[in-house]
């Protein structure tokens, strides 16, 4: 426990010092792996799914505001879809424009948790959202994780329906835009997902919030117990065939992932390093504020040392050799004692 | 002469202004009033857009159907069932803003409490070392 520690803080004291570094280098790659899934998941339009584009628009995103990650991948996800088809594309048109316009004006910051759902669906982690939501967030966090789950909910029925599309008549326009919608409106399984998320987002903040020992890792089962169970009660009544036994292991593997975001970035205070600028009458201040580390880093190697103890075998070689010695003596006295005998005779 | 304490002081109170101060003098400079009511009115005229956006979905989800209708229909009555939706929407909007403002007002006017107290301090210590220039 004591190494983990001095990892955290080792760990805080790096970002502290390298946070402006680091922060474009953790930006950049998020938007490559944003832009990466996007690209082999829909992948439609040939012009952007090719490395350079996907490199460039992730450095430019490094030295943006974390939001316009979020523009950018629904720029990527709005031309894919352009080019399957106009219809399709419009109505993720639709539901980008409605969640911008009545959502993230309230709160820009919650926004990336609409790029990370979809993001954590890909990597096969979903339910990092809702326990780190539940953590981190508030009850409000309850939108922004149910708009993630409506955008990777939209994007996988296009991508499960591209031959449905394909064969639909070119002049059946409408036919095309009715079938995508839908398929977002009547996808029960998202609605057991939505209900599933918030119901663990609230459990997690609501134990969080309690004055009880370990109330965070209670919290943190706690929420993924409620959202195995809503989801296994949601799965036999309306029946949406969600696979069991891939659940149970992505929650457990979620489970494993939040306690160590919980140990490591989210009970951390990651305060930066401030560069301000002032002036007074008399100075101009460059000053450079760097956070003290409140434990301290072990750099050094403790060396034990014991004293040996009296080893019995060795005790017994000693004794016989002073035997020996003795024996010998007596042995060269005795002798000596014949030989002044024998002189006398 | 440097006053360590001084410089502390200057430093968190430059350090707020870079974050969360730009974003809560611009709301301290309103009056309560004036920063809620631009806000529902900003919030009245987002919900109207999303409001049409819902609404052109939703005739162009059955286009065919509602351009047969559309003769046979009582246009008036049409028109005053969207007119209540959309003033029901509206409200609902309107007064999640009105509240979620009410509260980001209050907060901002708060933290600024503490930052003018901090300048009142600041004021004080350059009186105390005799550096006000008058």
């Amino acid at each position: 426990m004591k190494t983990l520690l001095v990892i955290r803080e080792q760990l805080k004291g790096i970002y502290s010092k390298y946070d402006i570094y680091i922060t474009p280098v953790l930006k950049f790659l998020m938007t490559m792996l944003t832009l990466s899934l996007i690209n082999s998941k829909l992948g439609y339009m040939a012009r952007i799914d090719k490395g350079i584009i996907v490199l460039v628009a992730s450095l430019v995103c490094s030295i943006l505001p974390s939001n316009i990650i979020i523009l950018v991948a629904a720029l990527f996800i709005l031309l894919h879809l352009y080019a399957l088809a106009i219809e399709v594309a419009a109505v993720a048109l639709v539901v980008f424009l409605l969640l911008f316009l009545l959502y993230f004006r309230f709160s820009p910051k919650d926004s990336l948790v609409v790029l990370l759902t979809p993001l954590c669906f890909g990597l096969q982690i979903p339910y990092v959202i809702p326990l780190s939501m539940g953590i981190i967030g508030t009850p409000m966090s309850v939108i922004s994780v149910a708009c993630g789950v409506i955008v990777h909910y939209l994007l996988t029925f296009i991508t499960d329906n591209v031959q449905a599309f394909d064969a639909m008549d070119t002049d059946s326009e409408l036919q095309k835009f009715r079938y995508v919608i839908d398929g977002i409106l009547d996808n029960k399984a998202m609605m057991i997902v939505i209900a599933s998320f918030t119901i663990c987002i609230l459990v997690v903040y609501m134990i969080k919030r309690l004055s009880v020992d370990y109330s965070w890792t209670i919290a943190v089962v706690a929420g993924a117990l409620a959202n195995i169970v809503i989801l296994l009660v949601g799965d036999l009544a309306l029946d949406t065939n969600i696979s069991i036994g891939l659940m149970l292991l992505q929650s457990v593997f979620s489970l494993c992932l939040v306690t160590i975001l919980q140990f490591m970035v989210f009970n951390v205070d990651y305060t930066r390093t401030e560069m301000v600028q002032f002036e007074d009458d008399e100075y101009y201040y460059y000053v450079k504020a760097v956070p003290k580390n409140i434990v301290s880093k072990t750099d050094k190697t403790i060396k034990r040392i014991n004293t040996p103890k009296r080893n019995p075998v060795s005790t017994d070689k000693e004794q016989v050799h002073r035997e020996a010695v003795k024996a010998g003596t007596d042995a060269i006295r005795n002798a000596e004692k014949r030989s002044l005998e024998f002189t006398e005779i | 002469m440097l006053n360590e304490e001084r410089i502390i002081l200057m430093t968190r109170m430059a350090s707020f202004e870079e974050h969360e101060g730009k974003k809560n003098m611009s709301i301290g400079s309103y009056f309560r009033s004036d920063f809620i009511g631009l806000q529902i009115i900003k919030a009245i005229i987002y919900a109207t857009l999303a409001f049409f956006i819902v609404l052109a979905v939703y005739i162009f989800y059955d286009f065919e159907v509602f351009m047969t209708d559309i003769y046979h229909m009582d246009l008036f009555a049409f028109a005053k069932q969207v007119l209540v939706y959309y003033i029901v929407s509206v409200s609902i909007y309107g007064l999640i803003t009105y509240l979620l403002y009410t509260v980001r007002y209050a907060k901002a006017k708060k933290q600024l409490k503490v930052y003018y107290g901090n300048l009142k301090r600041l004021s004080n210590l350059y009186d105390k070392e005799g550096k006000r220039q008058v």
